[in-house]
């Protein structure tokens, strides 16, 4: 793999891994950090690079793998609690998003905030990123079933919220 | 984007049961991100916006060539590398050195242990006779005088045996 390869191929997708690990870590100069080592994961083992099918998926695969790592770093220094990195919502609900987003977005952000990590992470990778069942397999390392299972428990889970806040106005 | 509600609500009871293709997920976003949608699907339309704004966030358009610049950087650094593998490398022989001399003279030592048992035999018969003669009076002569200690000793046994032969004839009595 060349240069020029790298940057049509891997260097395009720096948005949604960038936004994934964001949504994992909660803090842009963390994810920044990740991002910016996986890409020099990928061009240091270039060589072997020319195998893989799904360049994107893979590059998502490791930014997961190194966020994780970092989450768990973090979470032994004591830097911050656990909490802040995985919930969503503290990381979205800044005072200028609250106004731009407005009330109802902040509750489907809560919607989303509340599930656990797994559905949380497949909801978001395929009605967020737009991944189809055999990328997400692959980037979280799941089986089909897991991943259809956990997509159909976020989404039913997010409807019957929705259901409520609609007749109850919750 | 227009869509009669048939089918809208086909396309969504598919989503919610995640039946629905990745296109038809987009026909969804598409049309819940417009403006025209019906009250009934308020709740469902701002979930699908929100879907939308969170693929807004990206990384800031410097971010690229930072990248590019370390990754043209990354030459500079596998010679470092080489260097350290040299070194790593070196480190390693020496350990393997030092581990093959001492092994070298331990194995020196021990020949040279031999070499000195080995000289103790007398190619002539009669000095190794005479050696083994002068070896032979050296330890009988340490049991004559360990023969005169333990006389020392036995003169307890007799002081026992004196002792005793009265109380004996006491108990006869």
């Amino acid at each position: 793999m060349n240069l020029e390869t790298f940057q049509n191929r891997v260097l395009p997708a720096k948005n949604k891994l960038f936004r994934f690990a964001l949504r994992m870590l909660g803090s842009e100069d963390e994810a920044k950090d990740i991002i910016q080592e996986v890409f020099i994961r990928v061009w240091n083992n270039r060589a072997q690079m020319d195998q893989i099918q799904n360049m994107e998926a893979w590059c998502m695969r490791i930014t997961k793998n190194l966020s994780l790592d970092r989450l768990r770093s973090i979470q032994r220094k004591g830097t911050y609690p656990m909490e802040e990195g995985f919930d969503v919502k503290h990381t979205d609900a800044t005072p200028d998003v609250k106004t731009e987003l407005g009330e109802s977005m902040l509750n489907v952000n809560q919607l989303i905030a509340a599930l656990p990590e797994k559905q949380r992470q497949v909801i978001y990778l395929r009605d967020v990123e737009g991944y189809t069942y055999n990328e997400i397999c692959e980037i979280l390392e799941l089986d089909m079933n897991q991943v259809k299972v956990s997509l159909f428990r976020a989404r039913n889970a997010v409807k019957e919220k929705l259901m409520k806040i609609n007749a109850y106005g919750l | 984007m227009l869509m009669d509600s048939k089918k809208l609500e086909e396309l969504l009871k598919k989503y919610w049961d995640c039946e629905s293709s990745l296109e038809e997920e987009e026909q969804l976003r598409t049309y819940f991100c417009s403006n025209d949608v019906p009250d009934q699907w308020r709740e469902t339309a701002i979930l699908f916006r929100y879907f939308d704004e969170q693929k807004g966030k990206s990384v800031d358009p410097q971010f690229e060539n930072f990248v590019v610049g370390q990754i043209k950087s990354t030459k500079r650094v596998e010679s470092g590398k080489l260097v350290k593998l040299f070194y790593n490398t070196m480190r390693i022989a020496a350990g393997v050195a030092v581990l093959l001399a001492a092994v070298y003279f331990v194995r020196q030592e021990l020949r040279s242990d031999n070499a000195v048992a080995v000289e103790d035999t007398y190619d002539d018969p009669q000095r190794a006779f005479e050696e083994t003669k002068r070896a032979l009076l050296m330890i009988s002569k340490g049991f004559g005088n360990a023969e005169q200690q333990a006389k020392k000793i036995n003169m307890f046994n007799e002081a026992q045996e004196k002792i005793q032969t009265p109380t004996t004839t006491d108990s006869e009595l």
